[in-house]
């Protein structure tokens, strides 16, 4: 048995339908009308202990929703969920022990109270022993710099303050599994650096298993080695973080740099991506289109500055990933 | 238990932030009981007694139940206002009873009521009016007694009106519908001695009167032993009923739970 299994889980939500405006109300206020909104639909898979999962989709895809499930706050509608040997929602005050999540766009400390009194209100909650709560302490205020700030009241933090401090929160009871949904959201460059990394050495020295919600691709690439892709309720790719650039391995983007103001025409097999007024972006499968066509088509036909091959980025990748149905795994 | 502790300790504290609103709060209260003072004055004219009842007995009455109903007073939107703005899910990710917290701040908070809110009330209502003293040690320690059991019932009502906001979101006019029955019914506006006798025969299976109307009844010693003892056996039953049915809507609203705001 993996350490987290989750087996076909659905989730659907009620969601309100009504016109706009005051006649909009008025029937509303007699005839409520109701549409289901299926917000997870049959989500399978397994991770093991110690593993590091990057869990991607756009916004509404239900990544949120399952995050939520796995850590014990909502029920699925069917299908079931076992972690730790533990079933989340039906053990809830057991299990919520041993896990920490951290929610990017809530905060979890005492708005009005110094970062250290939330921690201490933390400790006596989950009962956490003085010597580990010490140790962890002064390991996390090192690890995400907060020596400057740790006394000050939450709500004079600045946002990456915060999320370093909601992140230490979440840690101090030394949780074997922690879910972070979107730990980088508006956060500087500096500060996500910080974050990926205490990421990272906490994966890599206490084998903390590790579910990972964001938008950032930088985030994924640079902790997790595995990644799942869900669109609209269901799961698109759920493999190693390679694999989804060996699915387009023959994939070659193209930069096109013009001298003048430039549109390019529509090539067969040529996927045009991008194009503003000097620069257009080409995508193509190598194996169909042969380079050296492309090239003297594209320079027999344009005046061109410079041109630029590269391998497409994960970007790139994952944004016709979501753009499609479903992908071979 | 430390858990809980550290909890109640945080809400007690947290009520000391705000002197201001805690003044207003004993002026509210001396406010009602004068108004109910003046208008039963009016009423008893020079009549000494009516049916037996007189007008130190329902002043009693009032310094008592308003007294009690100042230092308990459950947080009727506890719940409703964490499910309203989605900070339920952080609260669910605390490894204690969600109920369990809910009462472990209230309990802080009466607490505070106690010494900063019940204690003047009572002081000013002895040296301005004629309240009875307690008939007995008996009735003084009983009187505690079933105060603290009314408490019980008053916040298991409360607790079970609150759990209603899993499925209706906003119960502002649950908790309206609520606090007008609890103030007309349990004696806290009408002295229950005047109520008809039909009335009080439906109050009787209700939990109403078991809030402020039988510590009152206890203080004064309406009451004989075997009947103090059943009725603080009524409000534990009261207690008990309350619990379970807003318990089992708390397992069931969970299943139902929608954490509103992404």
């Amino acid at each position: 048995m993996s350490f987290i299994e989750v087996d076909s889980i659905c989730k659907k939500y009620k969601v309100s339908k009504r016109k706009s405006g005051i006649p909009g109300m008025v029937a509303n206020l007699f005839v409520p009308k109701y549409e289901d909104k299926e917000a997870v639909k049959d989500i399978s898979f397994t991770i093991e202990q110690g593993e590091m999962v990057g869990f991607v989709g756009p916004n509404g895809a239900g990544k949120s929703t399952t995050i939520k499930m796995l850590s014990g706050i909502l029920y699925p509608d069917t299908g079931s969920i076992h972690v730790d040997g533990m079933i989340p929602y039906k053990q809830r005050k057991q299990y919520v022990g041993r896990i920490g999540v951290v929610f990017g766009q809530k905060s979890q400390l005492q708005w009005d109270l110094p970062v250290i009194d939330s921690f201490e209100l933390l400790k006596a909650i989950y009962s956490i022993p003085s010597d580990i709560y010490k140790k962890n302490l002064d390991r996390y205020t090192e690890m995400l710099d907060m020596d400057r700030f740790i006394n000050q009241p939450v709500r004079q933090l600045s946002l990456g303050q915060r999320m370093r401090a909601d992140i230490a929160a979440a840690l101090l009871h030394s949780p074997k599994i922690v879910f972070f949904d979107e730990p980088t959201i508006g956060v500087d460059v500096v500060g996500k650096d910080k974050i990926r990394s205490f990421i990272r050495e906490l994966n890599a020295e206490d084998q903390v298993t590790m579910l990972f919600t964001t938008h950032d691709m930088q985030d994924i690439e640079k902790t997790c080695n595995r990644l799942i892709i869900i669109n609209q309720g269901s799961i698109l790719y759920d493999g190693a973080l390679d694999g989804i650039r060996q699915l387009h391995g023959s994939a070659r983007q193209l930069d096109v740099f013009f001298v003048n103001d430039t549109s390019v025409a529509a090539i067969p097999d040529v996927e045009i991506i991008e194009a503003d007024k000097r620069h257009s972006q080409l995508l193509f499968d190598g194996t169909k289109v042969p380079i050296n066509d492309l090239m003297s088509r594209l320079l027999s036909t344009y005046n061109i500055k410079d041109i630029n091959i590269a391998e497409p980025d994960i970007d790139s990748i994952i944004r016709k990933i979501y753009s499609r149905e479903k992908v071979a795994c | 238990m430390l858990k809980y502790l550290a909890y109640a300790k945080k809400a007690f504290l947290g009520r000391s932030a705000y002197r201001f609103d805690h003044l207003m709060g004993i002026l509210s209260t001396c406010l009602q009981f004068f108004i109910f003072y003046e208008i039963y004055r009016a009423l008893y004219g020079s009549g000494d007694s009516v049916d037996g009842i007189t007008m130190s007995m329902v002043t009693t009455n009032f310094v008592l139940s308003l007294g009690l109903g100042a230092m308990f007073s459950p947080d009727d939107y506890y719940l409703p206002r964490r499910i309203w703005d989605g900070s339920i899910s952080t609260e669910l990710l605390r490894p204690i009873s969600f109920p369990g917290r809910m009462i472990a701040e209230n309990v802080g908070a009466s607490c505070f009521n106690l010494i900063f809110k019940f204690v003047p009330v009572l002081l000013i209502a002895i040296f301005t009016t004629g309240m009875e003293k307690p008939a007995g040690a008996v009735s003084m320690i009983l009187f505690i007694v079933s105060a603290l059991l009314g408490y019980g019932v008053l916040w298991t009502i409360s607790f079970l009106v609150q759990m209603t906001s899993f499925w209706l979101i906003n119960i502002w006019s649950l908790i309206t519908i609520k606090d007008v029955l609890v103030n007309v019914c349990s004696g806290k506006m009408i002295p229950l001695w005047f109520m008809p006798v039909w009335m009080t025969g439906i109050l009787r299976f209700t939990p109403f009167e078991a809030i402020y109307f039988t510590p009152v009844q206890i203080y004064l010693g309406q009451l004989t032993m075997p009947e103090m003892l059943t009725k603080c056996a009524v409000q534990i039953v009261w207690i008990v009923i309350l619990y379970l049915i807003g318990s089992i809507l708390w397992k069931q609203g969970q299943k139902k739970l929608i954490v509103q705001g992404g």
